[in-house]
């Protein structure tokens, strides 16, 4: 037998398709299952999380309060926490709701960031920064009522739970971290922000009623959202993925629900040297 | 947000040098196959000539190693999950075992025939078997280079 050289064309052992279309469906896919997977359990959340009994939120609330019960009470935190009461006691009772917790605790710890935290039964963090930069008791009034909103609207439990539900999501789907799972992880999270960007306006609206329900006027409101945009020079885009909306979108909604159910703007009342310490 | 861009960074970068890298491959692969052409390397232990023709038979091997882009092991990572025909490590085999062949080749000079053709395959790298690491193949192919005394 001869041999004679014969050249071969084309490639079997190599796919003609593409593979930024094979990408594009496989990632679809996958989104669009993990996405109706986390709606779907996110929705179930929701439901548990307005039935659930105050004794068990006072059990989880217990385990913050360990770690903040240590934080001595200063001349600040007793007159914040004297504030608080008194706005708690202008929360509407409503007979269809579960019940709030029975009582709001007020922790002031040091740092430098102005922040405030709603935490499981009734407790509320405040960053000394934020006593401490504070231009008015009003201000200070809107930041409290704003925590209560989250109490109100249990979006405290609420984030607690979300948070859950991705993290089993992630190690169910994927078993461990993966690049992948990272990847998509990310994106959820960003849709989870602008879930949890609505949460933080319907607590500024509610915290507006129940401060006109305390005062008689919303004087003040604005005040910390003005002060944060005044420092951050962060762009708009940067807050595409924040947890919390533009400032200068939550001035605007809230003078407008201020135009709307016409709201008075008093004077407002200035801090006592209690709070500059 | 850091950890999307850095994703997308690296996906584009894998997309696009692997791409070129690959063309570049098959391009060099193909211009080398026909040199060769009248080097024949079969599979087969026995040929039709008597032992008495034989010059010089020498034990003949090449081996390539290539490693996957970062948007391929992505590609498959994602088919991981669904199941299928991975199609983004198909070049990858097939690039390497050819080249192997082509090394094998080089190596055996003026030979008439390579016998008793094998090729071998194996995950390469420290990280081969671990997740998250990017792997390479490796391909070794030998044979008997068997060259014909001249009449």
């Amino acid at each position: 037998m001869k041999y004679v050289p014969k050249e071969l064309r084309g490639n079997v052992n190599v796919s003609r398709t593409s593979p930024l279309k094979e990408f594009a469906i496989l990632l679809g896919g996958i989104l669009g299952i993990v996405i109706v997977v986390y709606a779907a359990l996110g929705i179930a959340l929701d439901l548990v999380v307005t039935s659930l009994p105050v004794s068990i939120e006072q059990k989880l609330g217990s385990l913050y309060s360990s770690v903040y019960e240590d934080s001595e009470v200063t001349p600040a935190g007793t007159a914040l926490q004297l504030m608080l009461d008194r706005l708690a006691a202008e929360i509407p009772t409503n007979k269809d709701s579960v019940q709030p917790p029975p009582e709001y605790k007020i922790h002031i710890i040091a740092n430098t960031r102005e922040n405030a935290l709603a935490l499981p039964g009734g407790n509320i963090v405040i960053f000394s920064a934020l006593v401490k930069g504070a231009g008015s008791k009003n201000e200070l009034a809107f930041v409290l009522a704003h925590e209560l909103g989250h109490f109100a609207n249990r979006d405290h439990l609420r984030g607690l739970g979300r948070r859950l539900v991705l993290l089993a999501a992630s190690a169910a789907l994927f078993g461990g971290d993966s690049r992948v799972s990272g990847f998509i992880m990310n994106s959820l999270l960003s849709v989870e922000m602008k879930f949890s960007q609505h949460q933080e306006s319907a607590a500024d609206l509610w915290a507006l009623d129940l401060l006109n329900r305390r005062y008689g006027h919303v004087a003040g409101a604005t005040d910390f959202f003005k002060r944060m945009s005044k420092q951050e020079n962060r762009g708009r885009f940067s807050y595409y993925f924040a947890t919390h909306p533009f400032p200068e979108n939550r001035i605007r909604t809230l003078e407008k629900k201020i135009e709307e159910k016409e709201y008075l703007l008093k004077d407002k009342t200035l801090l006592d040297a209690v709070f500059k310490n | 947000m850091e950890q999307i861009i850095i994703f997308i960074i690296l996906a584009v970068l894998g997309y696009t040098a692997g791409t070129l890298a690959e063309r570049k491959h098959y391009r060099s692969i193909e211009t080398r196959e026909r040199r060769y052409l009248n080097l024949p390397a079969v599979t087969t232990k026995k040929e039709s000539f008597k032992e008495s023709e034989v010059e010089n038979a020498i034990l003949v091997s090449g081996n390539a190693v290539i490693s996957l882009d970062y948007f391929k092991r992505i590609l498959a990572g994602l088919r991981n999950i669904f199941g299928g025909e991975v199609v983004s490590y198909e070049t990858l085999i097939d690039r390497a075992r050819r080249e192997a062949i082509l090394r094998m080749k080089e190596k055996a000079g003026r030979a008439d025939v390579i016998l008793n053709l094998r090729i071998e395959t194996s995950s390469i790298g420290q990280t081969a078997n671990k997740r998250n690491t990017i792997g390479s193949i490796e391909a070794i192919a030998y044979g008997t280079a068997i060259t014909l005394k001249k009449t």
